[in-house]
């Protein structure tokens, strides 16, 4: 196991990109903005975890961004140019390399998720706001784990796409699926189930439960069921909260576990 | 235990065959060299190696490590220089190196490496900004670290000049006396027989003969090249050179100005005057007449198509 070396040799060349500076600026940027908006605009009483739900709005876009684009080259740049043969020439494994470029990456949004968090924690408890620590770092957590599995399906669209540009173009049918049309699809076709009469008024739980495994839907109801006081999620057990983390766990292992069996066993030439 | 043992070797693509049940041995502590045109497959078995690619057909080993199944132990004692790679973007020559030496858990000092392969007064240069023959050199130097058992070097001299090249064989000889294995691919003859011990020639993906350079001599007829220089050639003479016993090849080279033509005979050494006989007989007049030594050159014609 190597794989220390890969993410250490990967991190230090990745956060000296100008590029790179930027996106991590803009996911800071957003959760410390968060901060310093909520305490002004949001009806008392001034909470961390009333701040959650606030920030979360944000960081349901931003996040998958920044995570995609910080890993959509990660494996096929290299692959393009030829440099990973100088990796796998050494005695690092194809897995070495794939779990390096994962903890790398994971590590820089993880690292800016949880420091402009605690920042913009202290901007909501800082004067009149109220810390509730514990749930506020569960949310820190949650956050932690939502950007896992954008950089998850970033480094996976890496390991199947041959060249950087297939890479891109597939991230962002990704992005444009998830994170811009997903919502306005599910309440389309609700809508169009019933004008057929088809469901009433909502759809029926397993649908929802379906619909609903869209990773930003999992954050906010792992967030709510976990973060918020005296709330939990509504309908049956597989719409709770401990569903919602583990489908949220699952994200993170299954698309780049599946994408590294395909990168495993194919020829790099 | 061989440093690499290939049993019947078979790459595949589509309908095309890059590799035909390539079998080869090299044995601890020689220089192999691995010759054949361009497109041969040189490259293809390399990369099955380096688990670049997976055989269609049949296993290649290391150190008795099974490339595929176990390539991370098989890599462990190699050094390698490999085809159609690209340094690092935002890396220095010196960070190359010390990648090279996380990589294989060896402490030592870069400078020492880049200072052997010639590029120490760069050391603090971005790699990407380095010419082609830089970046091999660089490479080398990264496949040195760790004082690797087996060098695997595919067509290391590519980009060099001549100064670089002979460096490179000086590099090589020295890591041999260490007591390296070294095995490199090239299409340039006079490299690897400068520094092989042995040799194996590719062609269309079979491997058509593995042997010393004395032995792949001998066995293009005691080697001996005769460059017969007469006063014209006729229909059929050069049938009736190659109809004398003996004689491997006779080809026609170019017409000299005067109407002088040149032919060039490999032979055995009692067949010389034979061939001489014959022009005679044939009413063809020696105008004049050399021996050489067959170089690999001409037996790397003869073994990989025109000449046969």
């Amino acid at each position: 196991m190597t794989w220390q070396v890969i993410a250490r040799q990967d991190g230090s060349v990745t956060v000296g990109s100008r590029s790179v500076k930027i996106l991590l600026g803009l996911l800071a940027a957003v959760a410390l903005l968060a901060g310093y908006i909520y305490p002004i605009a949001a009806p008392e009483p001034i909470t961390t975890a009333g701040f959650a739900p606030f920030v979360l709005e944000g960081l349901r876009f931003v996040i998958p961004f920044v995570a995609v684009l910080l890993t959509y080259g990660a494996v096929a740049s290299h692959r393009e140019s030829g440099s990973i043969r100088l990796s796998l020439s050494l005695p690092h494994s194809r897995r070495d390399v794939v779990l390096g470029a994962f903890a790398s990456r994971t590590g820089l949004v993880t690292a800016v998720s949880v420091a402009s968090l605690l920042g913009a924690g202290a901007l909501v408890v800082y004067p009149f706001g109220e810390l509730v620590l514990d749930r506020f770092l569960v949310f820190v957590g949650l956050t932690v784990l939502f950007g896992a599995v954008w950089c998850g399906l970033g480094l996976a669209v890496s390991l199947v796409a041959a060249t950087r540009r297939r890479a891109l173009v597939l991230a962002f049918a990704l992005l444009f699926l998830f994170v811009v049309v997903w919502e306005t699809a599910v309440a389309a076709l609700r809508l169009g189930l019933n004008a057929a009469g088809i469901v009433d008024g909502t759809l029926p739980d397993p649908a929802q439960f379906l619909v609903g495994l869209e990773p930003s839907l999992l954050f906010e109801r792992a967030t709510t069921g976990l973060v918020l006081p005296g709330e939990s999620v509504a309908g049956p057990w597989y719409m709770g909260e401990w569903v919602a983390l583990g489908c949220l766990v699952l994200w993170v292992v299954g698309p780049l576990g599946l994408a590294f069996l395909r990168f495993d066993g194919s020829d790099l030439s | 235990m061989p440093a690499i043992d290939a049993t019947t070797v078979s790459k595949q693509y589509g309908t095309e065959i890059a590799l035909d049940r390539v079998d080869l041995t090299v044995e601890e502590g020689e220089t192999f060299g691995f010759l054949g045109p361009n497109g041969a497959g040189k490259s293809t078995f390399i990369n099955t190696l380096l688990d670049f690619v997976t055989p269609t057909e049949g296993s290649v080993e290391i150190f008795g490590h099974d490339c595929q199944q176990q390539g991370v132990a098989a890599r462990k004692r190699v050094g390698v220089l490999p085809e159609g790679y690209s340094v690092f973007e935002r890396l220095t020559g010196r960070q190359h190196v010390e990648y090279a030496m996380r990589s294989k858990d060896v402490e030592a000092d870069p400078i020492e490496v880049l200072d052997r392969v010639g590029i120490r007064e760069d050391a603090d240069r971005k790699a990407s900004d380095y010419s082609k023959g830089m970046a091999q050199r660089l490479v080398l130097g990264m496949a040195l670290v760790g004082e690797p058992d087996l060098l695997i070097l595919d067509e290391p001299s590519t980009g060099l000049d001549p100064n670089g090249a002979a460096e490179m064989r000086q590099i090589l000889r020295e890591e041999n006396e260490r007591g390296a294995t070294i095995f490199f691919s090239s299409h340039i003859l006079e490299q690897v027989e400068a520094v092989c011990d042995r040799v194996g020639i590719l062609q269309d993906g079979e491997l058509v003969a593995v042997d010393t350079i004395e032995g792949l001599r001998a066995s293009i007829g005691g080697g001996t090249k005769l460059v017969i220089t007469v006063d014209g050639l006729r229909n059929g003479t050069l049938e009736s050179i190659r109809s004398v016993e003996g004689v491997e090849t006779a080809v026609a080279s170019e017409d000299s100005a005067d109407g002088d033509a040149t032919v060039e005979v490999t032979c055995t050494n009692d067949a010389k005057m034979d061939v001489v006989v014959e022009l005679h007989s044939a009413g063809v007049d020696v105008v004049n007449f050399r021996t050489e030594e067959a170089s690999l050159e001409d037996m790397f014609i003869e073994y990989t198509g025109s000449g046969r």
